[in-house]
């Protein structure tokens, strides 16, 4: 995910352009209602991450991202939370609702907003080109404002977002992105590392629901862990849903076919290594979604990811290509036994026929240590029709339910097969 | 007690250094040059013992007052009766004294096929060492051909075959009578063929009948088969104590056998070499039959509780997220 939280300071070298007198104004106007939202180690109170928030109206709350509170979020035991403002006062923030697809939280402060950051029912039309102000704090250098345009809703990631070709910089994340006029339109969440100014924002409507959802609970829940579990199987419920909709797209593979899934948010991408010194070539397609859930910073979930390998003899007898396809099926890794976040493999591994191409299958799945009912499931297959040739085939379910999980397999098992009209064909 | 009487100079292993022949009692035994049977021992006296009858007719070491002593068996002795078997030790030097009518044991049977030494299974065993590097090559071989990959495997193997081999022949040397390089060049050619048919067989086997098993354990019975190529070599060595070295590898293998899997157990917290069969043969290796997509299912269903379970037993790890940044 390209996430601010993990800016490449040496990419960040872009000037900020300087501040227009519209810029200066809303600065000016804004910064009594601008926080930066620390986490802290409860022993030491030594700062762990920083990030941006910003008050609504004259409440206390305040919006920020989730995953500049995941920690404290998670692990209540060990990070704390404090909030900072311009000028310097500081306190402690009580975590009251997050949204982990948006990537947004609500916290409660214990000051108040002077009323300028507003989230009216009617929120503000945005129009493609439209001035957008950042404010943040970034890189924990002091508060700042940063000015860019509104470039529209992208689907790339599964939720949608606001395009923002303006700077935003790690530690600006939580931070409000606002009209000229002072209208919320977006949180500043991220910025894509390989591009120039290309920036996210999540749309304001979403900070609304989560806004009016705290309205109607009662307290602050004990534990978020359940609530973020439940919300990440929500996405996968969805996820996979949409994914299976409508039959995979099959994508000729040398005499197979394979199934994909090409969408606004799933990518393929296809390799072909034809070396004339080796005496075997391989085409690589893999399809893979461009983003993934923040859960924690070390743990990204949530995710679908299809890889297919052709290996074809080219001067190779049976024995020999035999081992090189032995060693390609090999040299996969389904996770060890020594991660925190997810149990070890069980995997079960059988000849399989689908009615229409005999494979060695191999499926593997872990269960997430902090989140029940979510497993990530791994299937690996291998085609076992033909000497010469070997197709392996690999799909990645990361964040799903056991019973998506196992649906999943099911629909990509069932959908290998040979082309018909290429029967016969290979030599 | 019949003369001649033998004095027998013994190194620690039990070898006879040196044979003293006396035709008359007493034997005087000193470093001295007035004894019978002169010690060329530093820690011995100029006059350290005598051996004569006692009054029951048997021979008895007397000690003639030396610094250091006689021992036998670990004790000093003022006298010591001597039985022809008895090792005693003056200063450094270990000493059995035998008459003329001692009964030695009887002829031990030989199973020694002195056919087989030397050249014969030296050929032998370089040959199966090369049929061995050339074809372990050739089936690991998936670049196009080039010559020199052969000739550096088969280079390499031989080496380091020699160099096994002699390390064998050099304890042979010791500790046997002769080298017997060749019949240590046998074993090891025979071993590795052993084992890398071993490795064939067992993978065609496992993905002939979808024996998992036989990928996932079969380093122990390549362990094994070491294990016996160790019992061949020190058989080679010594060949009277057959089922002390059998029990020796034995006792090897079992150590090693539970070192591997402990080492996987920790490493990955199982303990078969791999996760799954990585196999893949041509098709018509495969014989028994495909199961259907459904019933992969319902095995796959069954994992669920295994991943529960552990989810349930580590629940008490925390994750690793404490890294310094800024979000």
């Amino acid at each position: 995910m390209p996430d601010a939280g993990e800016a490449d300071e040496s990419a960040d070298s872009a000037p900020l352009p300087p501040p227009s007198s519209a810029a200066q104004h809303l600065y000016g106007a804004a910064r009594n209602d601008l926080l930066q939202v620390r986490t802290l180690l409860k022993s030491g109170r030594t700062q762990s991450s920083v990030g941006s928030g910003f008050l609504i109206g004259t409440s206390n709350l305040v919006i920020t991202n989730y995953h500049v509170v995941s920690q404290f979020a998670l692990d209540p035991d060990t990070y704390v939370g404090e909030w900072v403002d311009t000028s310097g006062q500081r306190g402690n923030v009580e975590l009251l609702a997050v949204d982990v697809l948006h990537d947004l939280a609500v916290l409660r402060v214990s000051r108040s907003g002077t009323g300028f950051f507003k989230m009216p029912e009617k929120l503000a039309r945005l129009t493609q080109g439209q001035y957008l102000y950042a404010l943040g704090n970034p890189l924990d250098l002091g508060f700042a404002i940063s000015e860019g345009a509104y470039n529209g809703v992208i689907a790339r990631s599964f939720y949608d977002q606001l395009m923002f070709t303006g700077p935003i910089n790690s530690g600006m994340s939580g931070g409000p992105s606002v009209t000229v006029d002072g209208a919320v339109a977006g949180i500043n969440v991220s910025k894509r590392l390989d591009g120039e100014l290309v920036s996210f924002l999540v749309p304001a409507r979403y900070a609304q629901d989560l806004l009016r959802q705290v309205d109607q609970q009662a307290k602050p829940p004990a534990s978020f862990s359940g609530i973020v579990a439940a919300q990440l199987l929500r996405h996968q419920s969805a996820m996979v849903d949409q994914l299976l909709a409508t039959p995979l797209s099959l994508k000729t593979m040398g005499p197979y076919q394979v199934p994909v899934r090409e969408s606004e948010q799933m990518r393929c991408w296809g390799r072909s290594n034809v070396k004339a010194d080796k005496p075997f070539t391989v085409d690589d397609a893999s399809c893979a979604m461009e983003s993934a859930i923040f859960v924690s910073g070390s743990l990204q979930t949530g995710q679908i990811a299809i890889r297919h390998q052709f290996l074809r003899s080219a001067g190779l007898d049976q024995y020999r290509f035999a081992q090189l396809a032995s060693a390609s099926f090999k040299n996969e890794n389904f996770g060890t036994n020594k991660d925190g976040r997810l149990t070890a493999p069980q995997c079960t591994e059988d000849f399989v026929n689908n009615g229409k191409l005999p494979l060695r299958a191999v499926l593997c799945v872990r269960a997430y240590r902090k989140f029940a009912g979510l497993y990530d499931s791994a299937l690996l297959t291998a085609s076992t029709d033909h000497g010469l040739m070997s197709l392996q085939s690999r799909i990645d379910a990361r964040g799903v339910s056991y019973d998506n999980g196992l649906r999943l397999t099911r629909a990509f098992l069932a959908a290998l097969t040979r082309a018909p009209a290429a029967k016969g064909g290979a030599k | 007690m019949n003369a001649p009487y033998f004095v027998e100079i013994l190194a620690r292993n039990g070898d006879v250094l040196h044979r003293h022949r006396l035709t008359q009692l007493p034997i005087r035994i000193g470093r001295g040059y007035d004894n019978d049977v002169i010690l060329d021992d530093a820690h011995s006296a100029a006059s350290h013992a005598s051996i004569d009858l006692d009054e029951h007719g048997q021979l008895l070491l007397r000690d003639l007052g030396s610094v250091n002593g006689s021992y036998y068996g670990g004790k000093r002795c003022a006298a010591i009766a001597l039985d022809g078997h008895r090792v005693i030790r003056l200063g450094h030097t270990r000493l059995r004294v035998r008459s003329a009518d001692f009964v030695v044991a009887p002829e031990l049977a030989d199973t020694t096929m002195h056919s087989w030494e030397g050249a014969a299974p030296a050929i032998t065993g370089l040959v199966l060492i090369t049929a061995f590097a050339i074809v372990e090559t050739w089936f690991n071989d998936i670049e196009s051909f080039a010559l020199v990959r052969y000739i550096l495997a088969l280079a390499s193997c031989l080496g380091a075959g020699l160099l096994w081999s002699g390390a064998w022949a050099l304890a042979n040397r010791l500790f046997g009578s002769h080298a017997r390089l060749g019949r240590h060049l046998f074993i090891l050619g025979s071993g590795l063929c052993v084992m890398g048919i071993w490795r064939l067989a067992s993978t065609a086997m496992a993905y002939a009948w979808d024996a998992t098993v036989l990928t996932r354990y079969g380093n122990l019975v390549i362990l094994a088969l070491a294990c016996t190529m160790l019992y061949f070599h020190l058989r080679t060595i010594k060949p009277h104590h057959p089922h002390r070295y059998a029990i020796g590898s034995g006792i090897t293998f079992a150590a090693s056998a539970m070192l591997l899997l402990l080492l996987n157990l920790q490493g990955s917290g199982r303990a078969s070499d791999e996760l799954y069969m990585s196999a893949l043969l041509p098709p018509q290796w495969h014989l028994s039959a495909d199961r259907s997509v459904d019933q992969f299912i319902a095995d796959a269903a069954t994992l669920r509780d295994a991943a529960d379970a552990a989810r349930s037993r580590g629940s008490t790890t925390s994750d690793e997220d404490s890294d310094e940044d800024n979000e």
